[in-house]
């Protein structure tokens, strides 16, 4: 390697390929992907976040939430997810187009959230998901600094949490979320892959060929 | 004296400051990363430490710490070392020195910018790119304002023919603001739409390993290795070979983190055929670079295991990525083991072992304390090993129990913390040998500095195995 310009256009050469074939090539794969409408149902799925959702990802991705939980079911067959009730469907790419702030996660130290507000037969509420943040659950750490503990002057506000046992607030206290806790569980809410997409559904193989096939 | 006036050239005293500076501040960084390994450790089997602070929640001490390894001790002393082996290979003195200093300031201030950023909030949830958009400028600034040495360094170069080591410095060189810049817009700047940003951050995250880390910590082995045994590479004319193989295909192995995920089947498919092919890189550096086995002082030691992590980290890489097993180890700590063993196990553990050699070359004397020297090796090799196995523990029995979806959570949870409590002893392992290491660095550069005269460098009798 006695050509310098040469050496270095080696370098330039070698990663531009690698980049032109991952990611543009996946970008001109996948970046038109449009909303699928349905006929049946008269509108487009997915659906946008709501607003407030949309807030509540911004939080969920400042504080690392992606770090323990995933947002990606696999196919069945590969891994447990389905029958973990993660959701009933794979996720395909186009469940993400209108994130901004796609969640995808590699790392599952606590459930996937896919489908979380879909979840069958019965999913977490509101209530539920603010007692888990405030309070944390095995391995998953309190947030308590979502939450903010005023003093009660009359009624209790109507956003205060239930909290019994232990983690009540002494009296004349309420333990009410913040606008963060708020927006995030929002956005927790939102989320769902109720919705079945052709691209979605599992592979079927075709019939067994029994002239010259292979098993 | 013959000792004294061929080991310090002149090459040394011109980067003794730029080089020292980057990698004092590289050892700031390490032990700040090392504080930050151990309470994020802490976290997984303990939620509630330090759950009260918003800026230390697991999510983020998590990103911290990583940010702080990574771009604040490997880049630091990864890049330091480099331009000082560039230097050296020219064989002229270090040019541009200034620049390496202005360039180094901005470097750290804009990791210490990233800190900040990710303990408020702004991190950009992508691994190994948790930078906060704002941070980003300054740390391309910065690589760009400390390459203008290493490019003088090159094209200066006395003789016309070109060092191994010189390739891979030269290339990392190179590489990291073109992939920062990539990942920057097209995350940040213009994000690209839904799950192409994992496909994007996965590209950017291991080219970071493979075209940024890998290649600094291999250009400082290539360096020292030779000089230590005094001989030439074996295999030498096949170094060129893996150093493009590593080049061309080592950039393609991303994807093999997205598997069974919302993206199209080539992505890992392609990254897992990749991965083998890349053994033949593994298999020709650690033919170039078995000389380590010989034996040696503190620097071979390290730079033996180091290569051994390597070699052995990238070959388990491809085995490890076929669907069957990955199908266990994917979303487990079996991961994060395999990220260790790379990070720690072998690009950290490369750059120790250059560190023990440059340091007494470019402070003019040799370490104050080999018992310091001997004691951080042993805690490294013995804490990245103890890291390693319970992370890799850990994760084999959470793939296998998520298989089961009768077995819950809590359970899980049970399961592993026997092994998470050992990945946390090994970081405390990892930070107290690497205050030994601070605190020798201290020493000897406080000892330089306060010598009368100008320090000239001869080995005393116990340390000349360690350090030449």
């Amino acid at each position: 390697m006695k050509n310098g310009p040469l050496f270095f256009l080696g370098l330039f050469a070698s990663l531009t390929f690698s980049f032109a074939g991952v990611v543009l090539f996946a970008n001109a794969q996948l970046g038109g992907l449009t909303p699928y409408y349905d006929d049946a149902e008269g509108k487009s799925f997915p659906e946008r976040m709501p607003g407030v959702a949309e807030r509540g990802q911004l939080v969920y991705r400042d504080l690392g939430c992606v770090s323990c939980h995933t947002q990606q079911v696999r196919r069945p067959g590969f891994g447990a997810d389905q029958a973990r009730g993660w959701g009933e469907r794979q996720s395909v790419a186009r469940d993400f187009i209108h994130q901004p702030y796609p969640q995808v996660g590699a790392m599952r130290i606590g459930p996937d959230l896919t489908n979380l507000a879909g979840r069958k037969p019965s999913a977490l509420d509101a209530e539920d998901l603010m007692k888990l943040l405030y309070a944390g659950q095995g391995a998953m750490p309190a947030h308590a600094f979502l939450f903010e503990t005023v003093k009660v002057s009359g009624q209790v506000p109507a956003k205060a949490l239930k909290l019994t046992g232990n983690l009540a607030p002494a009296s004349g206290m309420a333990v009410v979320p913040s606008e963060r806790a708020q927006v995030l569980v929002a956005y927790l809410l939102s989320l769902n892959t109720v919705y079945d997409y052709p691209e979605s559904r599992p592979f079927v193989k075709a019939a067994k060929k029994t002239e010259g096939g292979i098993k | 004296m013959s000792t004294a006036t061929t080991e310090v050239s002149a090459i040394d005293t011109q980067a003794r400051v730029p080089v020292l500076l980057l990698l004092g501040f590289g050892l700031v960084w390490l032990l700040v990363s090392g504080i930050l390994a151990l309470i994020a450790s802490v976290q997984l089997h303990t939620p509630g430490f330090m759950a009260g602070y918003a800026w230390l929640t697991y999510g983020r001490s998590q990103a911290l710490q990583e940010t702080a390894f990574v771009y604040g001790w490997l880049g630091n002393a990864g890049l330091g070392l480099g331009l000082w082996v560039l230097a050296r290979l020219a064989g002229s003195s270090l040019r541009a020195g200034n620049w390496i200093i202005v360039g180094g300031i901005f470097w750290n201030v804009g990791v210490a910018l990233s800190l900040a950023g990710i303990m408020a909030g702004d991190m950009t949830g992508h691994a190994l790119f948790q930078l906060p958009s704002y941070a980003q400028p300054l740390l391309f600034l910065a690589v760009g304002a400390m390459s203008v040495s290493g490019v003088l360094a090159w094209s200066d170069r006395r003789s016309e023919g070109t060092f191994a080591a010189q390739w891979y410095v030269f290339a990392a060189l190179f590489f990291f603001p073109w992939i920062l810049s990539v990942a920057y817009v097209s995350l940040l700047a213009l994000p690209l739409r839904g799950v192409l940003q994992s496909i994007a951050a996965g590209w950017y995250a291991q080219n970071l390993l493979t075209l940024w880390l890998a290649p600094l910590a291999l250009g400082a082995a290539y360096y020292v290795v030779p000089k230590i045994t005094g001989r030439v590479l074996p295999v030498y004319q096949f170094a060129g070979l893996g150093f493009w193989t590593l080049i061309l295909v080592g950039s393609w192995t991303g994807g093999r983190h997205l598997i069974g995920g919302p993206v199209p089947a080539w992505v890992p498919s392609l990254a897992i055929a990749s991965a083998s092919l890349l053994v033949l890189h593994y298999l020709l550096v650690l033919l170039n670079l078995r000389g380590v086995f010989g034996g040696g002082g503190t620097s071979m030691k390290l730079l033996a295991f180091g290569l051994i992590a390597y070699v052995g980290g990238g070959l388990a890489d491809a085995v490890l990525s076929i669907r069957s097993i990955s199908v266990i180890t994917h979303f487990t700590y079996f991961a994060q083991a395999q990220q260790q063993l790379a990070l720690y196990g072998a690009f950290s553990v490369m750059i120790f072992g250059a560190l023990y050699y440059a340091v007494p070359r470019l402070a003019g004397r040799a370490l104050t304390s080999a018992t310091l020297a001997g004691g951080h090796a042993i805690l490294i090799m013995a804490g990245v090993v103890l890291l390693v196995v319970s992370l890799g523990a850990a994760g084999w029995s959470q793939g296998q129990a998520l298989l089961d979806p009768k077995i819950s959570y809590p359970e899980i949870a049970a399961a592993t913390r026997p092994w998470l409590l050992g990945a946390s002893a090994a970081q405390a392992l990892l930070l107290l040998g690497n205050l030994m290491l601070g605190v020798n660095f201290a020493l000897t550069l406080s000892s330089s500095l306060l010598a009368s005269t100008a320090p000239v460098y001869a080995p005393p009798a116990k340390l000349a195995a360690s350090v030449s």
